[in-house]
């Protein structure tokens, strides 16, 4: 564990950038720029994904009323107004186009690509043409997804989690179903490219001296994932698989029922599908625990608390995420033996998440906490976080389930940490690391007037949501009013909706940041943020083969606020800064040092 | 508007919601305490004029894992073994204690399609799949005070029956047979829904639980024996598509 990582026989030999446009921006293996088409595929997404959103919260505030603006474009055949098909249509893309093709992009692919070879100290990943073709494997599966909307019988309806037997030609005969189930398997074959690629990128790339527990909680995160990923993708695979098999061959793995007299199981899909889709969860929100544990020990100007403990939750986890599937079943009638014991496994995954919660409050405890606007998408996060997680103890209860299985409640508890978490963590990234990624500054002031009101209202539209699962609506539901029992909830609906709304309208002041940044912002010099990780030890944005000389490292990522610090003038110390001699991590010989050797990037600079 | 659990009118749906008050409860108590730390920590730990050094330190002294390990596990035993401890003994106790030696049981098949349900009880020979059985569609019929025993298929997707005033729910599957047990405590009207999303029409698969006092009830069953409308032959008894009975004789 201790031992430095090696980078490999040649690893000092500079490539040479490539020159045609085609190489360098189209086609290129440089995880930079693979990052980067990354992150914006997943932005894109995350915006149809939105709209998408928006629809659906319309239908539930005003069932049957015809869309404004866009109603007659989109529903013109019904004068504007949603169908049932369109809005199951609507959910199912929704959650399929933000799970598959919005969060895991942004996080893993964008910054994942981006920042573990800069943060382990290397020239690129191990596999550069198979990062290549990770990210092109998932631009296939976007069009052959965009493909199914256009196709005879429409686009799927089946739901993001395409249970069998509604997602076989039983309940979903056109081809749109297919092409879904083609998207995924494609969207499953990029993250297996990519997970093995990090994999071997950690383990065998590290620079000398980044020892496993000196890296940064960033590269933690993404190393995880990539396990969990690498592990449990292909068993969706393989269902997506078994379904493409069932819908276009006619076989019967998951097709039963008395309609078509055939003996297949429809529970071993589901059985299939949350062996995966658990970990999934986890696969989405490890990255966002990594950067977050790293970003608010940066903000906090305090070493993150308890880095061993937290990175050995993490672990915990991760072990644990692969056997509490079964809680996302209690309702199938599963037998009472494995019932309970999910209910149990479940629970316990709540000690490490609580450690790594607190290590998380102990990182903030006597700071001189820094609200700047990538740590205060963090702060929020950690509220929300805390309210989702907690939430989850009520599903994970087979008493309470009975009831709010399937209920808004199940809806407002994983958008409050699938969406409202780790989009907060996405914007935290955005904003820290687009200095780095493009070499100039978001706006500062318009990334406060964003964050606070996403932050309250989309708050207010997930923990709306749990109020009204609790009040007994379902999910997926077209039109509420058809219940007696659900009518008293619409205002609250209508509630919901506009804070949806506003939700949404904030996200053009992301937008109108990006793009304005990227073009106009003020430059940013390698360290804007004063901290140690060696991404901020090259240029902004870093030169094609990142580092001219590979960093020796020397300490943990998190020297923040370390008394002999300030002797340099500063409150951080990089993880390469070199000691002459080093007692203990060499500190006290750089402080001793002095102002004779320069610091890596002279003295701390704010952003502007 | 008023967030509240729709009414509960059956015998076991007050330890559900004994739960989950104990679970609103914990949980609130928990972020309350979480929300006073941040605020705490981010109102006076703020780097400003007279806070320009935060406090050295990385946790990971023997006090500081004691502590978040004590918060943890306290937590842990607090919220999570209660919790799992409770729901083990009242599902064994109640939940899944199926009624099937209690004589006064009423037992139902329901078969579930898109997008309606279909309910079949034995009638006065107590045996399923005969002429004289009581099919409804889209309405359950029970009496208040004794056991109801569901048996559920579906025929074509998963559906899951759901029941909001009984604070349960369980799926028909496909291929299989699951089963539920609930027990009326006042009569009334009340609503059954489908839970899992089965389609289009899902949000109309709608139904009504009708909960009779037992003399009621049995006015209602002798009506329903003359009532051609309600009687077997409507769905094809003798071809009943599932053949007979559910696997009542071997308790499963």
């Amino acid at each position: 564990m201790t031992e430095p990582g090696g980078h490999g026989d040649g690893g000092d030999e500079i490539p040479a950038a490539p020159t045609g446009f085609l190489r360098r921006y189209v086609f290129s293996t440089d995880h930079k720029v693979i990052g980067k088409q990354f992150l914006f595929l997943g932005l894109s997404f995350l915006a149809v994904g939105g709209l998408m959103a928006m629809l659906i919260r319309w239908q539930l505030a005003r069932p049957g009323v015809p869309v404004p603006i866009v109603g007659g474009l989109l529903f013109g055949s019904a004068g504007g107004v949603i169908s049932p098909a369109a809005y199951t249509a609507l959910f199912t893309m929704h959650g399929t186009i933000m799970i598959f093709f919005a969060v895991t992009p942004i996080l893993i692919g964008g910054f994942g690509n981006f920042l573990l070879p800069l943060m382990i100290g290397a020239r690129d990943m191990a596999f550069p043409r198979l990062n290549l073709a990770s990210f092109w494997t998932m631009a296939a599966a976007t069009g052959v997804l965009t493909a199914s909307f256009f196709v005879p019988l429409g686009p799927p309806q089946a739901g993001w989690t395409a249970y069998a037997t509604l997602s076989t030609a039983i309940g979903a005969p056109g081809v749109g179903q297919t092409l879904w189930v083609v998207a995924i398997y494609l969207n499953g074959a990029s993250s297996v490219m990519g997970a093995v690629n990090y994999i071997t990128t950690v383990i065998r790339l590290r620079a000398p001296g980044m020892t496993y527990f000196r890296m940064p909680l960033t590269v933690w995160g993404f190393f995880l994932t990539s396990i969990l990923n690498a592990l449990f993708v292909p068993v969706l695979a393989a269902a997506m698989v078994l379904l493409f098999f069932d819908r276009v061959f006619g076989t019967q793995f998951f097709v039963a029922g008395s309609t078509v007299g055939a003996g297949g199981d429809p529970i071993l899909y589901q059985h299939l599908f949350w062996l995966f889709g658990h970990p999934e969860v986890y696969i989405l929100i490890i990255p966002a625990w990594g950067i977050v544990s790293d970003l608010l020990s940066f903000f906090a100007r305090k070493p993150a608390f308890g880095y061993r403990t937290t990175v050995y939750s993490l672990i915990g986890v991760v072990i644990l995420s692969t056997a509490v599937y079964g809680h996302h079943m209690f309702t199938t009638g599963m037998s009472p033996l494995l019932g309970e014991s999910f209910m149990v496994l479940t629970m316990i995954i709540s000690v490490p998440t609580s450690l790594l919660y607190l290590n998380w409050l102990g990182t903030l405890w006597r700071g001189a906490t820094r609200l700047s606007t990538p740590m205060l998408f963090c702060l929020g996060l950690v509220f929300t976080f805390g309210v989702g997680g907690l939430t989850g103890l009520y599903l994970a209860d087979i008493v309470a389930d009975m009831y709010l299985h399937d209920t808004y409640f199940v809806v407002g508890h994983f958008h409050l940490i699938m969406a409202a978490a780790l989009l907060l963590a996405s914007f935290a990234a955005v904003y820290f690391w687009f200095p780095k990624m493009f070499g100039r500054f978001m706006n500062e002031s318009l990334g406060k007037l964003h964050f606070w009101p996403t932050f309250v209202s989309l708050n207010v539209v997930f923990i709306g949501q749990l109020l009204i699962g609790y009040a007994g609506m379902q999910r997926r539901l077209y039109d509420p009013s058809v219940y007696d029992f659900l009518r008293p909830l619409l205002p609250l609906n209508r509630f919901i909706s506009e804070a949806a709304y506003v939700l949404g309208a904030s996200q053009l002041i992301f937008v109108v940041n990006f793009f304005w940044s990227l073009f106009r912002g003020a430059h940013a010099p390698k360290n804007p943020w004063g901290v140690g990780t060696l991404e901020w030890t090259v240029a902004s944005p870093p030169p094609h083969h990142n580092f001219d000389r590979l960093p020796v490292v020397v300490r943990g990522p998190h020297e923040m606020g370390h008394p002999a610090a300030w002797a340099l003038g500063r409150d951080w110390l990089a993880q390469d800064e070199l000691p002459i001699h080093a007692p203990g991590d060499g500190v006290a010989a750089t402080a001793a040092q002095g102002a004779a050797q320069s610091p890596p990037d002279g003295s701390p600079e704010g952003p502007p | 508007m008023s967030i509240e659990l729709p009414h509960d009118a059956s015998l076991s749906g007050h330890l559900v919601d004994g739960v989950l008050g104990y679970l609103t409860w914990s949980t609130c108590v928990t972020f309350a305490a979480v929300v006073v730390f941040l605020l705490f920590a981010i109102a006076f730990h703020r780097e400003r004029a007279g806070r320009t050094r935060a406090h050295h330190s990385h946790g990971n002294r023997p006090r500081d894992r004691a502590l978040t390990f004590a918060v943890a596990l306290t937590m842990f035993v607090v919220v999570d073994v209660t919790l799992a401890a409770r729901a083990a003994s009242q599902l064994h106790g109640v939940f899944w204690r199926y009624p099937d030696a209690d004589p006064n049981t009423l037992r139902v098949e329901v078969t579930a399609r898109q997008w309606s349900w279909t309910f079949r009880t034995a009638g006065p020979d107590g045996r399923f799949g005969t002429s004289d059985d009581v099919v409804t569609l889209n309405e359950l019929d029970v009496p208040v005070g004794r056991p109801i025993y569901l048996k559920l298929r579906s025929r074509d997707v998963v559906h899951s029956l759901y029941l909001p005033s009984f604070r349960t729910k369980i799926d028909a599957v496909p291929g299989s047979t699951t089963r539920l047990w609930f027990q009326a405590e006042e009569a009334g009207v009340f609503e059954i829904a489908c839970a899992q999303h089965c389609g289009v029409n899902h949000y109309k698969m709608r139904g009504l639980l009708i909960a009779r006092a037992e003399d009621a009830y049995q006015a209602w069953l002798a009506r329903a024996e003359t009532d051609g409308r309600l009687r077997g032959e409507i769905a094809g008894s003798a071809s009943w598509e599932t053949g007979g009975a559910w696997d009542w004789e071997t308790g499963r």
